[in-house]
């Protein structure tokens, strides 16, 4: 008996990593002029940014349905695992009540769902850790306390080229103080208590990157890094050149915004998240 | 005259208000810069006239009364440096006379040393050969003449202090060497001759309005009277904008209050009149141009409880914002605090007004340079904002002293904090770097960090011309200031800007902002823009549309 990890496409986790570390993602899903596709299995990051520039309306993200979740937990329970289940903020969005509603539809209790309350990248890194702890555990309940424990140790720090984005779909929480500027400006915006919140507002990407990279040294040494990017994967190259103080560069995950997430972030999002060492 | 009654008193004072609405104009050309700006006599006339205004309210009071009604009234509309030094002198007057029932020479003297030592508290960093050692020498002169005559004559002392006043202003020239450059004496210094000299010419008597003191003018060929008409259009637009702009409700709780009295009185100033209550506790609900005003008066008969203030003008402007916005498909932007901490900024220019809102100011005053706003109006503009804490960006440092003096005054509901912004550049970085998640002791921080990492230029038109730093300025020339010292004389506004900036070393981490003033054409600026782009590859250049008076350009390296 084996305890496996499983996530959402939110969490924009690196397809290589999540085979490699046996990982289920349950994908979200994307509508996109009245079309719905499963977050990152029928549509490529490529499509979905082409067409959330050009196309008239904005798409919409929906969670997955309480049946999708049923049907990963439950191949995974018959192949004997126990599973622990982390999702993206409740605050986000109602990935996490799927879970819990599919668990509850199940009669095994060897389920332990959790409320990240965080969201891209930053879950990736908690389930990449959590992935890493069920190899060393036999017990999910244990793995779900270290996974509780460990989740204060894990943030994010973001820049987006306009809160527009996020603004109009409803999840920008209280940057929207941030809102409006006449000079152009990259607001730095961060995860806390499971909701989008304001930081600063710096006058363009040289600064806004040096910032965030400021913003993670301080908050002491790292276990973990992960950085992502909507649309300019140069940027994120840049951006995992100036982690050497912090981190090994092939110790730093790369990863792109997937269509849930670019839906809120928009074009020309820039993401570092990090998890303090213990 | 052995004593002043405080009916002498009140007249005394009314005669020097008109004496110094006579001199305004002499006054206001006084300028040591010769930029347009925060006309000295407009600003002590208009604070001085507040207080005789609640004097005139003040019937058959003492000294001591009439001492504190003109020091209230003209805390409240006190603006510029020199607005502010004379509330705190007429404060500092009303604590030398506090419980005095008539003024006799020795209450004179201590009055006016209260008065000085008020006046030099009010700067931070005192200068003397301006208005505060003219005061100050009226003061010590009486503590010399009062040493030599026990019993002396309240006219005769008036008389030395004003002698003193005289002989001290003719003398900041020699104190202060830019009044010496500049061919002037101190402006500040000669309103508190003014003021004195028009009581005493009063006192004397018959009253018959020869107020020739016989005062120097001006250096320089300005013509003063065309020059503060442009001025005055401005400074009343800014002043007349808050008429009867804010619904006002308190309660007042005392003992023999007087129901018909308080509606009275306050009709004389307010409109749309609910008053309502017996002699306990009246509830009051009026519309008003300066709550301040009614909040004082409902505290001078008790208790005041449950006060609430609406700004509706900025009611109405925000729905005209939503409205507008509406109509262009695009969202409306937040205009009320999100949390306990609002900031507030003052504004010159409907373009920087609409910047400074949309980088989170809940209420923006207008004003600046030519028009300082007063005490009232700040405290009107953090009232509106409603936070439990505000944070005030005065963005002049005619404005800035105003405004530390609206965060002194006495309100257990709202805080006010206070960043010295001296420059609109200035307050641009600190808005940017305001955070309403954020305490307020973390955003004054940041701010302040934000604020220093900032260069300001300025660009404005000489309206006189002079010797400054050994620069000599034609009337007509652009001067290029660079944290507020001329650095540059050019023939044109682009001219003095690119040079001013010639003399930073600019690299491309620098962000240059122009700030395009209503004088400047969107293209010329452009222009101007482009050529900044072209002597520093990779600089970034951000213009927007400022829409300030008097300065075609502002602009901030960061």
């Amino acid at each position: 008996m084996s305890i496996r990890i499983v996530t959402d496409s939110t969490a924009d986790l690196p397809a290589a990593l999540a085979q490699e570390l046996n990982i289920s993602v349950v994908p979200s899903n994307v509508v996109i002029d009245d079309v719905n596709y499963r977050d990152g299995i029928d549509l490529t990051p490529e499509e979905f940014y082409r067409r959330l520039i050009a196309g008239p309306r904005l798409p919409t993200t929906s969670q997955p349905s309480v049946g999708a979740f049923q049907a990963v937990y439950q191949g995974l329970l018959e192949q004997g695992h126990e599973i622990v289940s982390l999702h993206v903020s409740g605050k986000l969005s109602g990935t996490v009540n799927s879970a819990t509603q599919a668990k509850a539809a199940l009669d095994d209790p060897a389920i332990a769902v959790i409320d990240s309350n965080l969201a891209s990248i930053a879950l990736a890194l908690v389930v990449v850790k959590a992935a890493q702890a069920a190899r060393q555990s036999d017990s999910y309940q244990e793995v779900a306390e270290q996974v509780r424990r460990d989740l204060g140790q894990t943030g994010v720090f973001f820049f987006v080229d306009t809160l527009e984005y996020l603004q109009k779909g409803g999840r920008i929480g209280k940057a929207q103080a941030f809102v409006g500027s006449l000079l152009h400006v990259k607001p730095i915006l961060t995860l806390q208590e499971g909701e989008v919140h304001p930081l600063e507002r710096q006058r363009n990407r040289e600064r806004a990157m040096r910032r965030i990279v400021e913003l993670t040294g301080e908050r002491g040494p790292v276990q973990q890094l992960a950085v992502a990017y909507s649309t300019e994967p140069t940027w994120a190259d840049d951006l995992r050149g100036r982690l050497s103080d912090l981190l090994p560069a092939e110790q730093i995950i790369t990863s792109r915004f997937g269509p849930a997430i670019g839906t809120y972030v928009g074009p020309g999002a820039l993401g570092l998240a990090y998890t303090a060492a213990a | 005259m052995e004593v002043l009654q405080g009916k002498d008193l009140a007249q005394a004072w009314t005669a020097g208000l008109r004496c110094l609405e006579h001199y305004r104009d002499t006054l206001n050309a006084l300028n040591v810069y010769p930029v347009p700006d925060g006309d000295t006599g407009t600003n002590m006339l208009l604070t001085m006239k507040a207080g005789i205004e609640r004097v005139a309210q003040v019937e058959g009071g003492g000294v001591a009364a009439v001492a504190a009604g003109l020091a209230d009234g003209a805390f409240w509309e006190a603006r510029g440096n020199s607005g502010v030094i004379l509330s705190q002198f007429f404060k500092g007057l009303a604590q030398g006379l506090a419980d005095k029932e008539v003024c006799a020479a020795a209450d004179l003297t201590a009055a006016l040393r209260a008065a000085s030592d008020a006046a030099y508290r009010s700067v931070g960093n005192p200068v003397e050969g301006t208005m505060l050692t003219v005061i100050r020498c009226a003061a010590e002169a009486l503590e010399q003449a009062g040493e030599k005559t026990a019993a002396a004559d309240c006219l005769a002392h008036w008389q030395t202090a004003l002698a003193a006043a005289r002989s001290a202003l003719d003398n900041t020239p020699e104190l202060l060497p830019r009044l010496k450059e500049a061919g002037v004496v101190d402006a500040g210094g000669m309103g508190i001759v003014v003021i004195l000299g028009g009581a005493y010419a009063h006192l004397t008597g018959p009253e018959g309005e020869q107020w020739d003191l016989g005062l120097p003018t001006a250096a320089g060929p300005v013509d003063p009277s065309q020059r503060t008409a442009a001025v005055e259009s401005d400074f009343l637009d800014a002043s007349t904008e808050g008429e009867w702009g804010y619904c006002t409700q308190f309660l007042i709780q005392g003992d023999g209050l007087d129901l018909e009295k308080v509606r009275a009185d306050l009709a004389e100033t307010a409109e749309s009149l609910v008053i309502v209550g017996d002699e306990r506790v009246i509830r009051v609900h009026i519309h008003i141009g300066d709550p301040g005003a009614a909040l004082s008066y409902g505290v001078a008969l008790g208790e005041l409880s449950q006060i609430k203030i609406d700004n509706m003008n900025l009611q109405n402007q925000d729905w005209a914002a939503g409205h507008q916005a509406a109509q262009s498909g695009s969202s409306v932007s937040p205009s009320g605090p999100v949390s306990g901490l609002a900031l507030v900024a003052v504004a010159p220019g409907d373009g920087l007004a609409q910047l400074f809102r949309d980088a989170g100011c809940a209420a923006v005053v207008s004003g600046g340079q030519t028009m300082n706003p007063s005490v009232a109006q700040l405290v009107n503009a953090a009232a509106a904002a409603g936070g439990r804490e505000v944070i005030l960006l005065p963005n002049n440092k005619n404005v800035a002293i105003t405004a530390v003096q609206a965060a002194e005054r006495e309100n257990d509901a709202q805080q006010l904090y206070v960043i010295p912004t001296r420059t609109v550049a200035q307050g641009v970085a600190a808005a940017l770097a305001f955070n309403a998640q954020l305490p307020a002791a973390a955003n004054r921080q940041a701010m302040e960090t934000a604020v220093a990492a900032v260069v300001s230029i300025e660009v404005t038109r000489a309206v006189r011309a002079t010797t400054l730093d050994g620069v000599a300025v034609a009337e007509g020339d652009y001067m290029g200031l660079v944290e507020g010292d001329l650095a540059v004389v050019r023939d044109s506004p682009e001219a003095a800007l690119l040079s001013a900036l010639g003399g930073i070393d600019l690299s491309e981490d620098h962000i240059v902002t122009l700030y395009r003033g209503a004088e400047a054409a969107e293209e010329t600026a452009a222009a101007a823009a482009r050529s900044i782009e072209e002597k520093t590859p990779g600089i970034q250049v951000d213009l927007v549309y400022g829409g300030q008076p008097h300065y075609p350009y502002f602009a901030a390296v960061e």
